[in-house]
């Protein structure tokens, strides 16, 4: 094993980052004051206004690192990173871009055409445009080279798509689905071969959302079913046949930003509030145990955004800060809970009360999506050479 | 990494090949032998300006150096001295004693310090009182010692050459010792109480590095082990179950490598040390938990012995976690310095602090 693979130079400090940390900080505050949104726990999930999306586009707040041709802004990792990371601590709405501006735009950067770039990348940078993630399927969750939709050519060129999507979330309100589906039948022998993307328009004939409830009554998952959906020709996304290189390349650039380990942000606001209030020494202790947790974590996901940036890509580390950030955002609750007397509710009087109901609720899925903590640690012991 | 300090690490790694590490008793409590030849090498001097009777080089030579030497669980007082000691008496406008003369700190005890003339800057003290838990008691032959005085802090410098010290060693077998200070004539300087602070938290940083280093290098023993090792016909590397184990130790060793990275690269800088040491220190001490744990789970019953290396870090771990504040102390000083500002400002305050 190369030790030398888990190190990662430091982040370079940035004077434009903490400029534009200011404004948004600036920002935030106002319309916190203003009643425009209320702070919640996994609002990258949950918290879907796409009014407040537009407000991050016309601030120039979303496709912050793309080209300007492409209605980018040409910013550093480490400006959209800032901004980031102070939407997440916010607990502002930012559900309805957030695959877009996170994961889709950056695949139609590196694969798309040109066509398909100028038509859409400058519409997610407006924040009027978002998209869903077209990857696991009822039968194909983990193993997801087993997927059964399936896309065939028709005479005219166009791509006639047959299957289902699963926890497509805000499927009900997006507009694109970058859609994995098998452009050639299985091959037992090359498992991972014959795929392919497809960037569907979901007001496409033939498509059909269904709510799927997650713990606590929310609607933002979706089964979406293609049923003879006729995608033209020209919105393959990047090459046929090579969906799997593709969708494996957007999960490593997914896995390591902040919304991995800031999901349930707020609940630690929440319990540094009422630690504050008691001046409890156990409190105290478990704010700075936990804050030493959440450092670490934010310091490993910033050196991988600006080793990203240098074009590297750091998967390993990448998917231990989704391992070890998912575990963290959920530990948060025990913890508190070991020292705070405050039951779970979402009718809680209690601010902390209603963090602790929405963080324990919402619970099971980070350790889940984007590739369950099993997965990772897989990809992680491959990288050890234990594989 | 520069090259410069490719070169020192090289230097180091050649000096420790031949000093295997050994089973520490109250006979043979340090490795002479491996201080001589880095005291030789001018090891024991790096960081420290040649002006000041040091090596020279930047603070990441050091901070390599001792690195270094904690993977290879070397018995030699170069962390107290490059990295706590040696720059605390610099800062101080003390004098450096000569590098080839280990040189420890105590920050730990009940020492008082009366003045023995009126200046408020560098001076005569008058030191009484015990020093306890004092790394390398009995090797070091002078020792800072973070005093209390009537006007403050006091960081004074004694000479400690020869005298009685009662013995203890923490889990590794280093020596902790306490020495009994009856009215000892020290050189010394005060400090603000800021700077106080920053002198634990300069030693929280030093156990931090040591620990960061030294948990690496278990994970790469364990690594190594299960590939060698065979079970059911097959690697113990090669069970899902040990695996997973592995993948564990490996995110806590790379989360600890960038948090007290972090923490180094703001003391460089000369940012506000202590937050950083205390979330270094405390992120360091908990991956000992997880670490040590499990790099023993996975090397089975040879592991727990002491005719296999492994002992030699996981014992110094579990000791440099507690050594230079625990995770409860330093996790009490994170806790409120963060909320120092009041709880709706902690994002902002956690943004600060590396």
């Amino acid at each position: 094993m190369s030790t030398q693979s888990l190190t990662l130079a430091p982040a370079p400090r940035s004077e434009a980052a903490e400029q534009v940390r200011a404004e948004v900080r600036e920002f935030l505050a106002a319309e916190l004051a203003a009643g425009s949104f209320t702070t919640h726990v996994d609002t990258w999930l949950s918290g879907l206004d796409p009014a407040f999306s537009r407000k991050l586009g016309e601030r120039g707040w979303l496709g912050m690192t793309w080209p300007r041709q492409y209605g980018g802004h040409g910013r550093t990792a480490m400006e959209r990173y800032a901004v980031t990371e102070e939407l997440l601590a916010a607990g502002a709405p930012v559900a309805a871009h957030w695959i877009a501006d996170r994961q889709s735009g950056p695949a139609l950067l590196r694969y798309g055409t040109e066509a398909q770039r100028r038509a859409i990348l400058p519409r997610i940078a407006a924040g009027e445009c978002f998209f869903v993630i077209g990857m696991s399927e009822p039968d194909s969750g983990s193993d997801l080279a087993s997927i059964r939709t399936h896309a065939v050519r028709n005479a005219d060129g166009d791509w006639v798509v047959n299957g289902a999507k699963v926890w497509t979330s805000n499927a009900h309100l997006s507009h694109y689905a970058i859609t994995l589906v098998r452009t050639s039948p299985a091959d037992p022998a090359a498992r991972h071969a014959g795929m392919s993307q497809l960037l569907v328009d979901l007001s496409l004939p033939g498509i059909t959302v269904n709510p799927i409830r997650i713990l606590d009554g929310g609607h933002h998952f979706n089964e979406v079913v293609f049923d003879e959906v006729v995608v033209p020709g020209e919105m393959l996304l990047g090459e046929e046949g090579a969906g799997w290189h593709q969708v494996t390349t957007e999960l490593a650039f997914e896995r390591s930003g902040p919304e991995r380990f800031l999901s349930t942000y707020p609940l630690l606001a929440a319990f540094a509030r009422r630690v504050a209030d008691t001046g409890d020494g156990a409190g105290v202790a478990a704010l700075g145990r936990l804050s030493a947790r959440l450092l670490a974590l934010r310091q490993l996901s910033l050196r991988i955004a600006a080793a990203l940036d240098r074009g590297e890509l750091p998967d390993i580390p990448a998917a231990l800060v989704k391992d070890m950030g998912t575990t963290f955002e959920a530990d948060l609750i025990d913890e508190v809970r070991r020292v705070v007397d405050v039951p779970a509710s979402l009718d809680s009087p209690d601010p902390l009360g209603r963090a602790l109901a929405e963080a324990q609720l919402h619970a099971p899925g980070y350790t889940l999506r984007g590739g369950t903590n099993e997965i990772l640690r897989g990809i992680v012991a491959r990288g050890l050479g234990l594989r | 990494m520069s090259t410069d300090t490719d070169l020192v690490v090289e230097t180091v790694r050649d000096i420790l090949a031949a000093h295997e590490p050994f089973v520490l008793t109250g006979e043979r409590a340090w490795d002479a032998g491996l201080w001589s030849a880095l005291a030789e090498a001018g090891l024991t001097g790096v960081g420290l300006p040649e002006a000041a009777g040091g090596s020279g080089g930047e603070l990441a030579d050091a901070v390599a150096v001792v690195a270094t030497l904690a993977r290879g669980a070397a018995a030699v007082p170069v962390a107290e001295q490059l990295l706590v000691a040696g720059p605390a008496v610099l800062a101080a406008d003390l004098t450096l004693p000569p590098v080839d003369e280990p040189l420890s700190i105590s920050v730990d005890g009940v020492v008082t310090a009366a003045a023995s003339d009126d200046g408020d800057g560098p001076g005569r003290w008058t030191l009484t009182g015990t020093a306890t838990d004092v790394p390398w008691a009995g090797v070091a032959q002078h020792l800072v010692v973070l005093a209390g005085s009537a006007v403050g802090p006091v960081l004074a410098l004694v000479d400690v050459a020869g005298r009685d010290v009662t013995r203890a060693a923490n889990l590794a077998g280093e020596p902790r010792g306490s020495l009994v200070l009856d009215g000892v004539a020290a050189s010394g300087a005060l400090l603000t109480g800021a700077q106080a602070e920053e002198l634990r938290a300069r030693y929280a940083v030093a156990r931090a590095v040591q620990l960061a280093a030294a948990l690496e290098q278990v994970l790469a023993w364990t690594v190594q082990y299960a590939g060698e090792r065979l079970q059911f016909g097959r690697p113990l590397a090669k069970f899902q179950a040990v695996q997973t184990e592995l993948a564990e130790m490996a995110g806590e060793v790379t989360a600890v490598a960038a948090l007290v990275d972090a923490a180094v690269q703001v003391l460089d800088r000369g940012g506000p040390l202590v937050p950083a040491a205390a979330a270094a220190k405390v992120r360091a001490g908990a991956a000992v938990e997880v670490v040590a744990r499990l790099a023993h789970q996975v090397h089975g019953a040879i592991g727990f012995t002491q005719e296999y290396r492994l002992h030699h870090l996981t014992r110094r771990c579990w000791s440099w976690r507690d050594e230079g504040g625990t995770e409860l102390a330093w996790s009490r000083v994170l806790g409120a310095g963060l909320l120092a500002d009041g709880p709706d400002a902690l994002w902002p305050a956690l943004t600060r602090v590396v």
